[in-house]
């Protein structure tokens, strides 16, 4: 919930800080101090705690790879870390709607797109935060074969870039849904299908229609360039065109979260409403 | 007419031992027979695989095959080994070829491993196998592989109680 206590002191004035900055500020505090942030990274850490004690043991046993099992850690980091940015926007203005906090908000001297921005970044906050706490489980596993720069470099730009998309995709349904239940199952089962391509046979995905799926999809793109990097060794810039679709997704879906959220941030959901 | 039924029977008697001589005179050995390793634990043995006949013998295929010796544990031959059907060069009268068989132990227990040999016309000729090899595999237990236990209980538990603190506070 953002409580903006003093109107008055977001007036557009030449020395207040921009009206982004001040919900960012303040969704910042409900979300960390609020206890919510906290929790949801002590749930992250214990998943992928459980994945990398799993890929240690097997690494251990011959069963992976070091890079394979560095890879595959990474790689559970940036779906479930995108998908805490999903569930934070996805319940930002469906929210508080419920909460009957959002009548509150539009009337502060803040724009809407200035309110949207600042719950966008909020919600990536969270992927920061999950990012660091896989920092150590990285470095645990890549330190003996000389690929934690790399994986940390790439896992951290893929995925903020995932982080990005699946925020702003949240956010989106969350301006159009009717309830909060509505925003945040939508949201739910849109991540479910971008990560069900990940399922298909490995045939499936070498042929040109699996290809070309696993091309445009933002999630399954990005984590194969990833997998390239601290799997097979590749060079930055070898199979860059797998980044593709994870820069257009971050740039395209932003931009419209927080045109849409212009002018469909309402008191009342739904999309006739 | 009889001389041409005759020349006809003698041509499906003969056609069988003509092809199965492919695989009649050869024979495959193996080494070491007996190997103990434990889970996860990479080995190698080798097959000699000798032409003891007349002629030179083409055309043959060795595959590798690994069995549970106990009922109940499931035994896919394809994780112990990525590459398991070997297509061998022709073999010289008297000469052998030996081939490597590198594998990974996925399971525990005890197990038999073992090569075939058949020519790769598809004949129908039982293959020529080599001697079981009898693999012990022990158990190994792997509770903190590499020291990653403190990693995996500390960063929870300090976030944990982080989020306890914070909810103690907002509550005093």
């Amino acid at each position: 919930m953002t409580e903006l206590a003093h109107p008055s002191e977001l007036a557009q004035t030449s020395e207040s800080p921009p009206g982004w900055l001040v919900v960012l500020s303040q969704e910042l505090r409900d979300l960390w101090l609020g206890g919510r942030g906290l929790v949801l990274s002590f749930a992250f850490s214990v998943l992928v705690g459980i994945i990398a004690y799993l890929v240690a043991t097997n690494t251990d046993l011959n069963f992976l790879e070091q890079r394979e099992s560095t890879s595959l850690t990474l790689q559970v980091a940036i779906a479930v870390g995108g998908l805490l940015t999903l569930l934070v926007a996805a319940d930002a203005v469906s929210g508080e709607r419920e909460r009957g906090t959002l009548e509150t908000l539009l009337l502060t001297p803040v724009s809407r797109r200035e309110i949207a921005t600042g719950k966008l970044v909020a919600a990536l906050s969270l992927w920061f935060a999950a990012f660091v706490i896989t920092v150590p489980y990285v470095w645990f596993l890549g330190h003996g074969v000389g690929i934690v720069d790399e994986a940390l470099v790439a896992g951290l730009a893929v995925g903020t870039l995932v982080a990005v998309f699946l925020a702003s995709l949240g956010l989106i349904v969350s301006c159009f849904a009717a309830s909060n239940r509505i925003s945040l199952s939508l949201s739910l089962f849109v991540l479910l299908a971008f990560l069900a391509p990940t399922q298909l046979p490995a045939g499936a995905q070498q042929a040109w229609a699996g290809d070309l799926l696993l091309r445009v999809n933002p999630l399954t793109a990005g984590e194969r360039y990833v997998s390239k990097i601290v799997v097979n060794g590749h060079g930055w810039t070898e199979d860059i065109s797998w980044l593709l679709s994870p820069v257009i997704g971050a740039l395209v879906f932003a931009t419209a979260a927080v045109l849409v959220s212009g002018r469909y941030i309402r008191l009342r959901g739904g999309v006739s409403g | 007419m009889r001389v041409a039924l005759l020349a006809v029977s003698a041509g499906v008697l003969l056609a069988p031992v003509a092809t199965a001589a492919g695989t009649e005179n050869v024979t495959v050995t193996v080494a070491p027979e007996r190997i103990a390793t434990e889970l996860g634990g990479k080995f190698a043995f080798t097959s000699t695989i000798s032409n003891t006949g007349p002629t030179k013998a083409r055309g043959l295929i060795a595959h590798l095959n690994v069995l549970s010796l106990q009922d109940g544990t499931y035994v896919d031959p394809e994780d112990w080994s990525a590459n398991r059907t070997r297509y061998l060069d022709p073999i010289a009268l008297g000469e052998s070829t030996t081939v490597t068989w590198r594998m990974q132990a996925v399971n525990d227990g005890d197990f038999g491993i073992y090569v075939a040999v058949l020519p790769e016309s598809g004949e129908p000729v039982p293959p020529v196998t080599g001697p079981t090899i009898r693999l012990d595999v022990a158990e190994r237990k792997t509770l903190n592989a590499g020291g990653i236990v403190p990693l995996v209980l500390g960063i929870p538990a300090a976030l944990g109680l982080m989020a306890l603190a914070i909810r103690i506070r907002r509550r005093g």
